[in-house]
């Protein structure tokens, strides 16, 4: 059962995080209208292909890891993005339903299923993280900035399994807490990566779609 | 990248400050995206071949992304160490960054289609190149060539009279082939179908591929013409990242077409040709075309699909293999055309894994071929597409580019797979059913019986074998065995033409020809380059003498080595009748 929560966690749980999550919506709408302040380039040319079913195919090759050569051959990886990204919107989610509805998700199947989902996360980010240090083709590219996210997201989803059960005051600060960094981190943190990607992806889809190059073709032999 | 100081910086200022100006929002959109999760490491050659981190595309981008998150990003400019930004404050960085952009990725954009974004490396390389080149900081064959590009309208530096001299003798070339004096290669013929425009390579050193394409345009029995100019569809303003020459070189195209009132324009079997005059120069010229651009594999797809051709599949009956050049491939959508001819001109079809929009760089694309600087590291990560060759089991490749053509030439040398590589159309042209019995002439003409060669080659045997064919069909020949020799003979002799080898002991065939080209009484003499290694690509693309007037590589193929032969001294000292221009 939920506990009862001190007044600097309530305040916590509820006013801070609408101020930081307001204070992300603001920094995001500006990063919005500041990629849309870049022209974009133009194909003068008439169509090869259907564009608007290569940006469709370009959207949808994130669920479909057999269309790219890269998550076809590194399957694994795949994997561990999907449970990653799917413990990350999870833990968002708890967060807005936590603090106004907190039984709705405090019955001991729900808690063990948000406890798999989050610790699930926390392995594959802690892969990531491994990945990270021990590949040296993957330390050349890691910045600061991309170290330090993954350490802070794996972080915050251990705190999501100790907080899941809302028993733990100091779990719910350190998962609400750091919900409320992140808020406000995010919009510049490599993090932001979503805010673009339905940008890029619709512009490669159109571009390739124009070209006729996507949809990718039935490729009987690809490796 | 290591930090040396030059001293200036003006260019490294010039840099700085056009960065920001060139992003668009596709660009800014790749800058900003990757989230350096390494999917597209192993997609690209130059890192699986070598396994050295600094060659995933990742790092590669960084190189210039560390621009972008120091000036543009929001949290670089605030702590741009903490994002990986950091900004150029000396020229000398520049030049590390030119070995990047140019050295180490050919835009093949095998990444990009790896990625779960669409990050879009070969833009961020263009761009990047755009903004170097403009400082003057590019390889020296690109600067040659795209200079070539802006003065005679192509990129090997072709005279308009050696270009309608080349066309004449192909006229002729094709009359013999087809069997019928009236086959010709028109030139400038207004309101015609098609306006076909070529790769240099083909008039300058290749032109069975354009004596092929004529074939089948008069076995269709297609009224079309050559353009007397903008017959260059090569584009290096697509390499270099000057978009002024690449509208430059798609107006002199456009403008000769619309001049001509033709109906279409059909593009040679040229990856990056095709895509720069099909896709980018509209762009880069700011125009809308009134007439269709098709690439030469699709208008052979029509000629077949009409029954205009009819092919004979049991002239090709060794097992042969289709590499897509990237261009044609990831940029430009055509991917089926070439099976669907090659499926029906050849009897043992195989399939190259893996194909299509995922098939491996030739390593000869973003202008590679012309950055001899660069020749080893391209060899090198070569051996991927080697093992991919290799692993099809087929006695020959077709492709449907030149660039991809020397690509691959060179490193099946290299890795010793030892077959040919040919376009698509020489397959089609080689298995076309003629109404005529094809006639493929050996025969040295009358006027150039008698004329001397000067072999010099290292080689006894190649040496023998040159001279015997070459006696054999009425041609007198010296030899020489070095370099000393053969300028000895050389000056002695005065030959018509002189064959060269290029790795000798002692003084290289490089020292011999730039002697050749700068000696007065010399410089008159064809040399044509006949060799194994592909150093002899610089003189081709490094031009500070003219280039040579043919090679042909070892091992030597008698038919090739007679055309090419037949060729240089009909236009250089018979000078064909040139052809008129209508
Ligand atoms: S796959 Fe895309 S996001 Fe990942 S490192 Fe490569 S370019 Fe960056
Ligand atoms: S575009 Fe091609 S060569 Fe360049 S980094 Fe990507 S895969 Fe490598």
């Amino acid at each position: 059962m939920p506990i009862h929560l001190s007044h600097f966690t309530a305040v916590l749980m509820d006013e801070v995080q609408i101020a930081a999550l307001l204070f992300m919506a603001v920094v995001y709408a500006l990063k919005i209208r500041w990629v849309l302040s870049y022209k974009a380039g133009k194909e003068r040319t008439p169509s090869r292909g259907d564009t608007g079913k290569a940006i469709r195919y370009a959207y949808t090759t994130v669920a479909m890891p057999w269309e790219l050569p890269s998550t076809r051959k590194h399957w694994f990886r795949w994997v561990e993005f999907a449970i990653f990204h799917v413990a990350v919107a999870t833990a968002i989610g708890v967060t807005f339903v936590m603090p106004y509805w907190p039984k709705a998700i405090a019955s001991p199947p729900v808690v063990s299923t948000l406890q798999a989902v989050f610790g699930l996360g926390l392995l594959a980010a802690l892969s990531r993280l491994g990945r990270r240090i021990a590949d040296p083709s993957m330390r050349a590219i890691t910045s600061p900035d991309d170290a330090f996210s993954l350490i802070m997201l794996a972080c915050w989803l251990g705190a999501g399994v100790l907080a899941a059960p809302q028993t733990s005051e100091p779990a719910l600060i350190a998962f609400f807490g750091l919900t409320a960094f992140f808020l406000v981190y995010v919009p510049f943190s490599k993090i932001s990566h979503y805010i673009y990607w339905p940008f890029i992806r619709y512009y490669i889809g159109k571009h390739l779609g124009h070209r006729g190059v996507y949809p990718a073709k039935a490729v009987p032999n690809r490796a | 990248m290591a930090d040396h100081t030059s001293g200036s910086n003006e260019k490294a200022k010039a840099v700085v400050e056009a960065f920001p100006k060139k992003l668009n929002r596709q660009a800014l959109l790749s800058f900003a995206s990757c989230v350096h999760c390494g999917m597209c490491n192993d997609s690209c050659h130059y890192y699986l071949a070598t396994g050295d981190p600094k060659m995933t595309p990742a790092y590669k981008a960084d190189q210039v992304r560390k621009l972008f998150k120091y000036h543009v990003d929001w949290l670089g400019r605030l702590a741009p160490a903490w994002v990986g930004g950091k900004t150029f404050t000396d020229d000398a960085q520049l030049e590390e960054l030119k070995d990047v952009v140019f050295g180490t990725c050919t835009m093949c954009r095998r990444c990009t289609i790896s990625c779960p974004f669409g990050v879009d490396h070969a833009l961020m390389m263009r761009m990047t190149r755009g903004m170097l080149s403009a400082q003057g900081v590019a390889p020296e064959g690109v600067k040659v060539v795209s200079n070539d590009q802006w003065q005679t309208g192509n990129q090997m530096g072709v005279s308009q009279e050696d270009y309608l001299e080349t066309l004449a003798w192909l006229q002729d070339e094709l009359r013999n082939e087809v069997g019928d004096p009236k086959a010709e290669i028109p030139i400038d013929k207004a309101g015609v179908n098609i306006v076909f425009v070529v790769n240099p390579r083909e008039i300058k050193y290749a032109p069975m591929s354009l004596l092929a394409a004529a074939k089948i345009f008069y076995a269709a029995g297609e009224d079309w013409t050559m353009p007397s100019v903008g017959w260059d569809n090569t584009n290096f303003g697509l390499f270099s990242g000057d978009d002024k020459l690449g509208a430059h070189m798609g107006n002199l195209a456009y403008d000769q077409a619309i001049k001509l009132g033709v109906k279409k324009m059909v593009v040679s079997e040229c990856g990056h040709g095709f895509r720069a005059t099909k896709w980018e120069a509209p762009n880069w010229a700011g125009r809308d075309l009134p007439f269709p651009i098709e690439s030469f594999l699709e208008t052979m797809v029509e000629y077949v699909n009409t029954g205009r051709i009819m092919l004979d599949p049991s002239a090709n009956r060794k097992p042969v293999t289709y590499h897509d050049p990237c261009n044609l491939g990831r940029s430009a959508g055509i991917t089926e055309e070439p099976r669907f001819l090659l499926k029906r001109a050849c009897m043992d079809y195989r399939e190259m894994t893996p194909n299509r929009q995922e098939n491996y760089c030739c390593t000869g694309g973003g202008g590679a071929m012309s950055m001899s600087e660069y020749s080893s590291r391209r060899l090198q990560v070569a051996k991927v597409k080697a093992d991919q060759i290799k692993a099809t089991g087929a006695a020959c490749v077709a492709t449907a580019c030149h660039n991809c053509v020397d690509g691959l030439t060179d490193l099946i040398k290299h890795y010793k797979i030892n077959i040919p590589v040919k376009n698509v159309c020489e397959y089609v042209a080689d298995a076309l059913v003629l109404r005529r019995a094809a006639h493929v002439t050996e025969e040295m003409p009358a006027e150039l019986r008698g004329r001397s060669v000067l072999v010099i080659d290292d080689d006894p045997d190649v040496v023998t074998y040159l001279t015997t064919l070459l006696q054999d069909h009425g041609l007198k020949t010296f030899t020489a065995r070095n370099a000393a020799e053969g300028i000895k003979v050389a000056r002695r002799e005065r030959p018509d033409m002189i064959t060269l080898d290029i790795s000798m002991p002692g003084r290289s065939g490089i020292e011999v020809f730039t002697w050749l080209r700068s000696e007065p009484e010399m410089t008159g003499i064809p040399v044509c380059i006949v060799t194994g290694a592909i150093d002899f690509r610089q003189l081709m693309y490094h031009r500070n003498v003219p280039p040579p007037d043919g090679y042909i590589e070892k091992p030597v193929k008698a038919d090739l080595l007679l055309m090419t032969v037949r060729r240089i001294l009909e236009i250089k000292l018979h000078k064909a009748s040139p052809v008129g221009v209508s």
